[in-house]
């Protein structure tokens, strides 16, 4: 029993990554007033783009790790791009905020497929990135195997999320970003250009969904296909409002809805009587569960989340 | 408006750089055949097994005019409208490759009586101009879980499944017949990842079976390339597949002992033949070892080392055995029940 459990949060760490990536991204972008229903698509266009490079480096083949980092530095810089476009189409041109989302998902993905059907052509695997057993501490039993032994991306994504807090809490940027997501109009009377801040804002967070996608392609199934990502977006979207727009909160949501995903795969392959479409459920549910236990407690919601800011206009 | 026209060009135009025509031959006065698929033709699975089945047929049949075409990534939602495009322009046979389009495809069937339907995977008998299929792959499951149970050395085996349903369902508990018949005392970890496409999960379903000690594995489907790229992953575990196309890639090549593959071009050959004669649907065609509908192959690179002339013997008896009977080797395949393994 301890081995089935050892391998169920061994498992939690490295398959959380994208989703806790992605999440900690739109969560810059909601802080600053802005919700992201596109990160799905710029997902879509990390895995894309951060699979092509070591691809077309090595044919399939195993490469050099600094094409693998191209890799990751060409879907941050990419995710970035798209969080720049979606600020033109929601800041500068105010376009509802929701709408927009879905036509830059329905984009990302498109293009994404498109463009993978053009340079790579047929679902295509790549070597990745491998593992990384750190000395000694990887040697401890239990918490060598949960901890210790995953890719170099793993450690430094959840060595992000402090950096993440100090970030948003401890900076003047962030304080900025949260100003603009809960007062714009006070922000904008204090001197802080709100359009400006809010295009930073979603430029990280698209650079952090790009980096979400390019895990899963680069780190995890090593591979793309059109259907990668698989509402992976989404879910990181849903673990923000979770997290309740904080870094370590939506860590814990992503590391839950993780485990949840990693025991229903255990019980299933355990053999125990129980419909498996109930178990591929059990974390969509406990998302639900969570949020409508939790929805109550909105006092750190951005209060501006949503709404344009048009600093000639009285509200 | 004149700017209008001007942005839609532009917004347009880079699209246009990587449009590729789905059409294979062109020629007046021919048979047609259109093919209507979710995935893609080169998705190394479910899709792409019809498409070559097809061109292969369309190869076997050189004495005869037939074009055809394919659309891919087509919802079920979005297919009527091409459905209804390729019965304006003629087509004889429309194939919507997935049981998802039996509802939309029993009902264009029945607007346009002088067109001929097919889908599947399904066992039911059509309206008139409706032809079904249905792959048995229980026997193909069988044949893996014959490799699988003799070659397995920790005694446990894992099996990634889609969804429980379809020709998935049949596979995944012949195969489990398989193991049991060569190694009962083998453990086999079932577990689904509710989805024929889901890459990601299938391979992280993979990845616990791996951890929990399962040193082969199969997966049907085309997200069973998450599963075998999982398990390239891991220096000492196997795979066996479902199709023949991923012994094409780099980790099928390491890692898959054997594969079988739905041979589609003996069914599509099978209905144009049909049609020809005046049958223009009605019927279920089944596939099988007995009728050419599977092919099974080793793989070159790693039979000498993973199958024994005698496992080799084993499996060759019970496809002998399929082909004989047909109907009668595998009856009880839905009496497995999982929550007893």
């Amino acid at each position: 029993m301890i081995d089935i459990i050892t391998n169920m949060l061994s498992m939690c760490i490295p398959f959380s990554v994208a989703l806790l990536l992605a999440s900690i991204g739109e969560m810059f972008n909601q802080r600053a007033g802005v919700f992201n229903l596109g990160c799905e698509g710029v997902m879509a266009m990390g895995a894309f783009v951060g699979m092509l490079i070591p691809f077309m480096a090595g044919g399939g083949g195993a490469v050099s790790e600094w094409y693998n980092f191209l890799g990751f530095a060409a879907a941050a810089l990419l995710g970035a791009l798209f969080g720049l476009f979606f600020g033109v189409v929601t800041v500068t041109f105010r376009a509802p905020q929701g709408i927009a989302g879905i036509g830059l998902q329905m984009f990302g993905v498109g293009t994404a497929g498109t463009l993978f059907r053009h340079f790579v052509g047929g679902t295509q695997s790549i070597p990745g990135i491998p593992d990384i057993d750190i000395p000694l501490l990887s040697d401890i039993p239990f918490f060598g195997d949960v901890l210790f032994s995953h890719n170099a991306v793993a450690y430094l994504a959840y060595i992000f999320i402090p950096v993440a807090w100090y970030i948003l809490f401890k900076t003047p940027w962030g304080l900025k970003v949260r100003a603009v997501g809960t007062n714009p109009r006070a922000a904008d009377s204090m001197g802080i250009n709100v359009s400006r801040t809010r295009y930073e804002a979603l430029m990280l967070g698209g650079a952090l969904a790009g980096l979400a996608g390019a895990y899963l392609s680069i780190a995890q199934a090593k591979m793309f296909s059109d259907t990668l990502i698989s509402g992976r977006g989404f879910i990181a979207v849903a673990l923000v409002y979770f997290g309740h727009w904080h870094p370590a909160q939506i860590m814990g949501g992503a590391l839950l809805f993780t485990l949840a995903q990693t025991f229903q795969t255990i019980v299933q392959s355990m053999g125990i009587s129980f419909p498996y479409e109930l178990a591929v459920m059990l974390p969509y549910i406990l998302v639900i569960v969570v949020l409508s236990f939790t929805s109550r407690n909105q006092t750190t919601a951005p209060v501006s989340l949503g709404k344009p800011f048009n600093r000639e206009i009285r509200t | 408006m004149k700017k209008i026209l001007v942005l839609a060009l532009v917004l347009v135009l880079p699209f246009m750089a990587f449009a590729q025509g789905g059409e294979e031959t062109a020629s007046d006065d021919t048979f047609k055949i259109a093919l209507i698929i979710e995935n893609t033709i080169d998705d190394k699975g479910w899709c792409q097994s019809m498409h070559d089945g097809i061109t292969q047929a369309i190869a076997e049949m050189s004495d005869k005019k037939i074009e055809y075409s394919y659309s891919e990534k087509m919802l079920p939602v979005d297919a009527g409208s091409i459905a209804r495009q390729y019965v304006a322009e003629g087509y004889d046979l429309i194939i919507a490759h997935g049981a998802q389009y039996k509802n939309l495809i029993l009902e264009i069937a029945e607007e346009y009586p002088d067109v001929s339907f097919a889908f599947g995977t399904s066992s039911e008998i059509g309206p008139a101009n409706v032809f079904t299929y249905m792959p048995e792959s229980e026997e193909t499951g069988y044949i893996n879980g014959i490799i699988a149970g003799r070659v397995t050395k920790d005694n446990i085996v894992g099996l990634v499944g889609p969804v429980d349903s379809g020709d998935a369902a049949r596979y995944n508990r012949g195969f489990v017949l398989g193991v049991q018949a060569v190694n009962p005392s083998a453990k086999i970890l079932v577990a689904h990842t509710g989805s024929f496409s889901d890459y990601v999960k299938a391979s992280e379903v993979a990845t616990s079976q791996l951890g929990n000690g399962a040193d082969v594995l199969t997966g049907s489907s085309q997200q069973a390339i998450g599963a075998l790229r999982a398990t390239a992953e891991s220096p000492t575990a196997m795979w066996v597949g479902q199709d023949l196309a991923q012994l094409t890639t780099a980790e099928g090549q390491a890692k898959c002992i054997a594969a079988s593959s739905y041979a589609y071009a003996a069914v599509v050959k099978g209905i144009v033949e049909k049609m020809e004669s005046g049958v223009m649907g009605g019927e279920c065609i089944p596939m099988n070892f007995a009728n050419g509908g599977f092919t099974f192959d080793y793989n070159p690179a790693l039979k000498a080392e993973w199958v024994s002339p005698e496992l080799e013997a084993e499996v060759q008896a019970a496809i002998d055995s399929f082909v004989a009977d047909p109907d009668g080797t595998l009856a009880d395949w839905a009496d497995v029940d999982y929550s007893t393994l």
